[in-house]
């Protein structure tokens, strides 16, 4: 099984073949769930959406285990509840080991959200993951997709403090199974050329003034997507001396990208949502005529 | 870990208590290999420290310091620890001395042994203590804006302290001259990067000085691990540096497990280095790629990625990350390989190699690649020495430095590492081959293709003699007693990585000290420059492939 997963999206391999000029690239690169292998740790969710389950003893077990205390006593009517903060989630898998009757890590990633509450998982208000939304993210993005073909997006990104896990995926988009400049999104060398900052690292002391600079250098409109449970919400480091506690406490953030790194994947779909909220060609165009 | 006396330690007690036995209040060994030398005064530290150093070829590997003023005894207490680095004799000797909290100050080593430079200044920055006569004072973790006055390491001090920012200038080195003018880089660079700021002062196109200012990154790491369970320590070990998880978080777990005084099943052991192999090969062919970008080739590295991507997704069809996260725990490893996945696991990394020989002998044909790479970035051999440099960046420049040899952990004592180190003819041969390397960016090239063929053998000679057993093993509670200490080390891709781990009360972690390769690496790059011109900075800077994250913590 693990040999399908790896042949998946490569094309037939030969060895003879590695300089010849075949295609490697993904073609569905949202819509093929496939090449996706199921240990992958993509998103906690919870199983039941039943507080009452939840008993003092686990409630206090699972936010022990949570090292970044993305899970925390939550208490609704009376009723105690936990609820999940996704944007600090680093997918260690801890709180599945102690409660696996409780939480289901998925191997599909948590969706990119344009605002931070909307991370937020209460277990009394289901935030289950199923086969079916996995399907209908694919098939919304493919047609996002689409739709984005229509202009190019320059982005530049920012290292905020990151441990390079982050930037490891980043740059993974660029190689040619990835290769994200097919869908017209490229990086550029200056914030000046750029339309979206993609910002990682939980935002450290050090980097904040040359984050705000980097911020203000880039031109409008201007997007700035949060890469990583450290951008989205300071992640395992937290709010410290040496940190601010997440992107947005420095500049205004337009997306959330959860994951700790997220997948390539994960990373292209937090783009597409970047886009949504840029105006389009057409209509910057139009304003652009009524100005003259 | 053999249960035999070790002869290293029992020869460098006998040499120090014979030459220094009057200044030595205690010599004791401890973890099998670590022979430890407490002082009774801190003023004798750099004589015996340049002993050490000069007299036993020693490398200063790590220099600790921790705040111990709530333990009995009180007050700072600084451990400088040396690797002796000599084939048959796995010892780091740690010199420990106590600084009287009323007077926070120590002597500086840094004159006689460079390579303490940073850690003298990392320590005056994060405990307040003076290096008397290091000429450099300069803040160095915590930038410019920070008060003085203020010290995160001081026991005292807590993490969510916000601190409001002075306003101050960093002085970089001048260099001052007819036509020389300054060319400021960063902290946020053109690529994909980590942050962190280069100061070039040139004359025409020619560097005559680099001054790195780094720390950009810094997240508290060591602050952060204070007071922590060892289960959550354990995740920041992975986070270090994301691409080197494997490296630290083996570091990490050892230093626990040394603590515990608890030893590994076989199959654990073995694993760690599998998913230690499996690191190195991606970030190895990640950073040919980059060598390849950055001379221009851009169809070299275009296939060298290819290979890196069909690694990372070995690593996750194997673990569930593509960083081999969460695949250590304390007491062993997380992930069991079934022979089915071992035996795809070969296969794949069998494929991988034949293209990667591919790739690699069409570069070797484009003389382009190679003259580019050839007499560039070079890192001279006394300089590298000195500054106590590790892992590829040793190595090109002739220094046969890998703590899997020199000091083995985890399987690694059974397996050779290269093809070279098998007979002590062939280790004869290697090492003149050593000598012959001239550390320019071309070596580390070289290097690098070496090592990634070394690890895909090392990984298939595992894989196939897989011991049966358990993954894990429950290791010691009772032995978590406070203020046991422990070394961990591995070598990741970049190098040796060493931490230093401190217990405390309720097994809660005091005192976690990390120095990955990254922190000894990057003062080499000054010098690596020097006779370039700006534009082979980008090449030089990658063929080092050292980690700002890393660096800062
Ligand atoms: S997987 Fe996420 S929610 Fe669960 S313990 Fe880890 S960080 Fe917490
Ligand atoms: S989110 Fe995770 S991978 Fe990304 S920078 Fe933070 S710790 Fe590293």
């Amino acid at each position: 099984m693990i040999r399908n997963i790896l042949k998946k999206g490569i094309s037939a391999k030969s060895s003879r073949d590695i300089l010849s000029s075949k295609v490697e690239t993904i073609r569905n690169l949202l819509g093929d769930t496939s090449v996706i292998p199921p240990n992958y740790r993509g998103s906690v969710a919870f199983t039941k959406p039943i507080p009452q389950m939840i008993t003092d003893d686990i409630a206090s077990a699972l936010t022990d285990v949570c090292a970044t205390r993305a899970l925390s006593v939550e208490t609704t009517a009376g009723d105690a509840g936990i609820a999940l903060d996704r944007s600090k989630c680093i997918l260690c898998g801890r709180c599945k080991e102690i409660a696996p009757d409780l939480i289901a890590i998925g191997n599909w990633f948590s969706p990119s959200v344009k605002r931070r509450q909307e991370m937020i998982v209460t277990s009394s208000v289901q935030g289950q993951l199923t086969e079916k939304s996995v399907e209908e993210t694919g098939i919304e993005l493919k047609i996002r997709l689409r739709r984005t073909l229509g202009r190019s997006l320059a982005v530049r990104e920012v290292d905020a403090g990151s441990c390079n896990g982050c930037e490891v995926e980043i740059t993974a988009l660029n190689n040619p199974y990835y290769d994200i400049e097919r869908f017209g999104i490229h990086f550029v060398a200056s914030p000046r050329h750029a339309d979206v900052l993609l910002v990682t690292g939980p935002a450290s002391s050090n980097m904040e003034i040359a984050l705000q600079r980097t911020y203000k250098a880039t031109p409008e409109p201007k997007i700035v997507i949060a890469i990583g449970a450290c951008a989205c919400s300071g992640g395992l480091f937290g709010d410290t001396y040496a940190t601010t506690g997440g992107v947005d406490k420095v500049v205004p953030v337009d997306v959330y990208v959860p994951g700790c790194p997220p997948r390539p994947q994960a990373l292209l779909s937090g783009l597409l949502l970047a886009v949504d909220k840029l105006p389009s060609k057409s209509e910057s165009r139009i304003s652009e005529e009524m100005k003259k | 870990m053999s249960g035999n006396v070790n002869n290293g330690i029992t020869k460098y007690t006998s040499i120090i208590t014979e030459k220094f036995g009057e200044h030595v209040e205690s010599i004791s060994e401890a973890n099998m290999n670590e022979l430890h030398v407490t002082l009774k005064q801190l003023g004798n530290s750099p004589k015996i420290c340049e002993f050490i150093y000069s007299k036993f070829h020693a490398r200063l590997s790590t220099m600790v310091c921790s705040d111990e003023r709530r333990v009995d005894g009180g007050g700072y207490t600084l451990r400088y620890v040396f690797s002796m680095g000599d084939d048959d004799n796995d010892v780091f000797i740690v010199v420990t001395a106590k600084v009287d909290p009323r007077n926070p100050s120590f002597p500086s080593i840094a004159l006689q042994i460079p390579a303490a430079f940073l850690y003298e200044r990392e320590i005056k920055d994060m405990f307040g203590l003076t290096p008397q006569g290091n000429p450099d004072m300069r803040p160095l973790i915590l930038h410019e804006e920070w008060p003085s006055g203020v010290f995160p390491l001081r026991m005292d001090f807590d993490i969510s302290t916000k601190i409001p920012r002075v306003h101050k200038e960093y002085q970089f080195i001048k260099v001052e001259g007819e036509g020389v003018c300054e060319i400021p880089v960063g902290p946020v660079h053109a690529g994909i990067i980590e942050p962190g700021h280069f100061r070039f002062s040139i004359l025409g196109e020619h560097i005559v000085n680099l001054e790195t200012r780094l720390f950009y990154t810094h997240k508290g790491v060591e602050k952060l691990a204070e007071n922590r369970s060892l289960e959550e320590v354990l995740l920041l070990a992975e986070r270090i540096s994301g691409d080197e998880s494997v490296a630290n978080s083996t570091a990490y777990c050892q230093a626990v497990e040394k603590i515990a005084q608890s030893s590994l099943p076989k199959r654990a052991e073995q694993l760690r280095v599998v998913y230690a192999e499996m690191e190195r090969i991606y970030n190895h062919l990640g950073t040919l790629a980059g060598i390849s970008t950055d001379v221009g080739y851009a169809y070299g590295s275009a296939r060298l990625n290819i290979l890196k991507e069909r690694m990372m997704r070995l690593n996750e069809a194997v673990t569930g990350s593509r960083l081999l996260f969460g695949v250590n725990r304390i007491g062993g490893v997380t992930v069991d390989v079934s022979d089915e996945v071992s035996r795809t696991v070969i296969d794949t990394v069998n494929d991988v190699q034949q293209d990667f020989e591919a790739i690699i002998a069409l570069l070797r044909t484009k003389s382009s690649f190679i003259d580019r790479l050839r007499k560039t970035g070079v890192i001279p051999r006394k300089a590298a020495k000195e500054l106590g440099i590790v892992g590829v960046a040793a190595r090109c420049a002739g220094l046969d430095i890998d703590v899997r040899h020199d000091h083995p952990y985890a399987a690694y004592s059974e397996i050779r590492i290269d093809q070279q180190h098998d007979s002590p003819r062939n280790i004869t041969k290697y090492r003149i081959e050593m000598q012959k390397r001239v550390g320019d960016a071309l070596s580390r090239f070289e290097v690098r293709v070496e090592e990634i063929k070394d690890s895909m053998s090392i990984i298939g000679k595992v894989l196939r003699n897989l011991s049966e057993g358990e993954i894990y093993t429950s290791i010691l509670q009772e032995n978590l007693k406070p203020y046991r200490h422990a070394l961990g080390y591995a070598e990741s891709h970049r190098g040796e990585t060493m931490h230093w781990l401190m217990l405390g009360e309720k097994k809660r972690i005091t005192r976690y000290k990390v120095r990955t390769a990254s922190f000894s690496n990057w003062p080499i790059i000054e010098q690596a420059v020097l006779n370039d011109i700006i534009p082979d900075f980008p090449l030089v800077n990658k063929s080092l492939d050292l980690s700002y994250s890393g660096n800062d913590l």
